[in-house]
């Protein structure tokens, strides 16, 4: 080989060493991040359960639970991760952050790829539609019994699961990438609308005035009962310590006022609130 | 489940060849789209080759700016730019026609190159024999100039063709459900997405593989001084 | 927010945007050498490996690419035991690499290949070694055939980075689509993002430009 072969072949492989050793061999432990004093924390841009401003700033229910607890802990410094939904639970098992702050409905499946931490928020569910909500949608199930209508949901999000079990076509859904997509696709009809919490959908409602939440809403119903979903954060498998470190701040944090103060202030209603302590999470992952 | 077939987590190869007909429905809208994208860059090229060919610097100049701006912005942003601002002016496509038309303005700036290189390279001599032998201007161009630029054009816009075809899966960003937007999703409901991203790469290679030799054969086939007319 | 406050977190994600450009365009322009050449060697395995990488990265589209480095190779490295999780940069940088280096090849090679017989003759006449002649005969000679068509590659690179927004990674594209999530503002948005990869080109092509005068100046000079 000609020495500007060998030259070109070393450079290559110091930057191949380089790159593969500036990857974290795995997910930071509870005591590294104390140690180096950074968390990385991921949300999913969806307002207002965990999100970011243009900015950078990290705002939400998630997020700022998640300030008071690192306080706690002693980690001063967060790197805020913004991601795709569909991104988080992989993104986890990837090491790609150490947590997420997005207030992931705690669900058994998921409880078989990641670990979460015990409820910090309650919400049921909701719809956006065109304003004026002209093909004068009110539920889930309205999807299975019209088969010309046809509803948006976000990928990675547990309404795919709702509206499977309610018996809605493959067909009628439309899977969208971002939260934030779901205005522009409500608005301009290439859905007629969006299935998401009933807080997400106030908070694009709010954003623009092409789309409205569906009045007189009733919670689907699966399997005998209403959904209500519990939100939690989420640690990637094998990462227990992180989680109850966690878990003992966010027990803390909850008695005092400011938690409750932060998920008013969020729009979550006293009953949201109330309701994220009548479940833990192994009651949640264990069911059905 | 997706489009009615289930997958088998069992082994990886048992994955595989489940979800094989699920790629493959994805595979039909990538080559739908990249044929639709193919058409309008065709006929929008040729739009802009005409245009940018005009003796008046009023209309050629524009059309040189506006190719240009075509050539040097990513696709990505077109789209975004097609699929969200159009609504807000009252123009909702669907989504796979939005994807289509993006694809065929961002080819609409290499095809008008294509057209404007092989209807130069028909020689002047050409032209000049034409106007001794007293035929019109019109005449001209679809008798002579059009039967022996053919042949040179093809292999470009073939090549432009396999190159549309790689770009599709940049549509699935506005949901369009091409293959590489049918994988992630199947990655994403079961956390596997070696099996399937692995798939759709090798998916990719033999319809690129397939479409190229069908451009080599067709200009084999395509005879080099230009078609005879009858 | 007023379209001016944009222009902060736009100019952070241009700043990302030209370092990935210009990684990618220099780690690629050295694995087009390497696969050109490589694919004219008479070593059979060099020439394999060459014409393998080449036909792979030019068969295959770069969003596949970039998708499969970000989100399956850690699956594939768990599975032969190896940790390949890539961060979102280095798996956007290798994407971009491996594929503007594949297309790169071919045309480093067909510039190699333009090379006039003549001068192969006569660096034999002169005892130069087969190595000797290709550093110092050959490709010196075949730069200024390469920079059209290298100019062409780096402004191609350059809108192949807005894909790397796709797995989160902060360039230009990501922060736009982060401003827009906030505010539903499409049209200034994506006017102004737009305009700024125009730019962008715009000083790309000069520089390129640039850059094949100074390689060709000899060829001037010969009559």
């Amino acid at each position: 080989m000609t020495k500007f072969g060998k030259t070109a072949v070393m450079a290559l492989s110091a930057i191949a060493a380089s790159a593969l050793a500036s990857t974290a061999v795995s997910a930071a432990t509870l005591a590294e991040i104390q140690e180096s004093g950074t968390v990385r924390i991921a949300v999913a841009n969806e307002i207002p359960y965990g999100y970011v401003d243009p900015n950078g700033e990290a705002m939400g229910a998630g997020p700022d639970v998640a300030k008071a607890i690192m306080e706690q802990l002693g980690v001063e410094n967060i790197e805020w991760v913004t991601t795709n939904f569909s991104s988080l639970i992989p993104g986890l098992q990837a090491d790609r952050f150490d947590m997420v702050a997005a207030e992931m409905a705690i669900l058994p499946d998921r409880c078989q790829q990641v670990l979460f931490s015990e409820p910090n928020t309650s919400y049921g569910e909701g719809l956006l539609v065109a304003a004026g909500n002209p093909k004068d949608i009110h539920a889930y199930s309205d999807f299975a019994d019209n088969p010309d209508l046809r509803v948006a949901i976000m990928a990675g999000a547990d309404q795919l699961e709702m509206m499977q079990k309610l018996g809605v076509d493959e067909a009628n859904l439309v899977t969208i990438a971002a939260n934030a997509d779901a205005i522009s696709t409500v608005s301009t009809g290439r859905a007629d609308a969006y299935a998401a919490t009933s807080l997400t959908a106030s908070g694009l409602a709010n954003q623009n005035d092409g789309v409205e939440v569906a009045s007189e809403f009733t919670d689907p119903v699966i399997d005998g009962a209403e959904v209500r979903s519990w939100g939690g954060f989420t640690f990637a498998s094998g990462n227990e310590e992180l989680r109850d470190a966690v878990n003992t701040a966010l027990a803390e944090f909850k008695q005092t006022p400011e938690w409750s103060e932060i998920l008013t202030g969020y729009g979550f209603t006293e009953a949201d609130v109330d309701g994220s302590t009548t479940r833990t999470t192994a009651e949640l992952c264990a069911a059905e | 489940m997706l489009f009615g077939y289930e997958w088998d987590l069992s082994s990886p190869l048992a994955f595989a060849i489940s979800i094989l007909p699920i790629l493959l429905t994805g595979m039909v809208v990538t080559i739908q789209a990249a044929l639709l994208g193919f058409a309008v860059a065709l006929v929008l090229g040729l739009i802009w080759a005409v245009l940018k060919a005009a003796p008046s610097r009023l209309i050629s100049w524009p059309a040189k700016v506006v190719t240009e701006f075509i050539r040097d912005t990513p696709l990505l942003v077109q789209l975004f730019f097609l699929y969200y601002v159009l609504p807000e002016y009252g123009i909702v496509l669907p989504a796979f026609m939005t994807g289509a038309l993006a694809l065929g303005i961002q080819y609409s700036a290499y095809t008008s190159e294509v057209y404007r290189a092989g209807l130069e390279a028909v020689g002047a001599d050409q032209r000049e024999a034409a106007r001794a032998h007293n035929l019109s201007p019109a005449r001209t161009f679809t008798h002579i100039i059009v039967p022996q630029a053919v042949p040179r054009i093809v292999p470009s816009m073939g090549n432009y063709l396999v190159s549309i075809m790689k770009d599709v899966p940049v549509l699935s960003v506005v949901t369009v459900l091409e293959m590489l937007n049918v994988a992630k999703i199947v990655g994403d409901r079961t956390f596997d997405y070696l099996v399937p991203l692995s798939m759709v790469g090798a998916l990719y290679l033999i319809m690129t593989l397939v479409a190229s030799t069908g451009v080599r054969l067709l200009d084999t086939w395509l005879p080099k001084q230009g078609i005879p007319l009858k | 927010m007023h379209w001016t406050e944009y222009f902060s977190p736009l100019m952070e994600g241009a700043w990302v945007t030209i370092q990935l450009t210009i990684y990618s365009t220099i780690f690629g322009a050295i694995l087009a050498f390497a696969a050109g050449i490589g694919k004219l060697s008479s070593n059979w395995a060099i020439k394999a490996v060459s014409v393998a990488y080449i036909e792979v990265f030019r068969g295959t589209s770069l969003l596949v690419q970039l998708f499969w480095l970000y989100f399956a190779l850690p699956i594939a490295g768990m599975a032969i035991g190896l940790d390949l999780r890539l961060p979102p940069v280095a798996a956007g940088v290798l994407a971009l690499s491996l594929n503007i280096g594949a297309y790169g090849a071919e045309v480093v090679r067909g510039a190699i290949q333009s090379v006039h017989k003549d001068q192969h003759e006569a660096a034999r006449a002169l005892n130069f070694t087969p190595r000797q002649t290709l550093w110092n005969i050959t490709i010196p000679q075949s730069i200024p055939e390469m920079m059209p068509s290298f100019g062409n590659l780096a402004v191609q690179n350059l809108k192949d980075t807005a894909l790397v927004s796709l797995i989160s990674l902060g360039d230009l594209a990501f922060r736009a689509e982060q401003i827009r999530n906030f505010t539903q503002d499409s049209t200034t948005i994506y006017s102004m993002l737009l305009v700024t990869y125009f730019g962008m080109a715009l000083v790309l092509t000069a520089i390129m430009r640039g850059l094949e005068a100074y390689v060709s100046r000899w060829r001037v000079a010969r009559s």
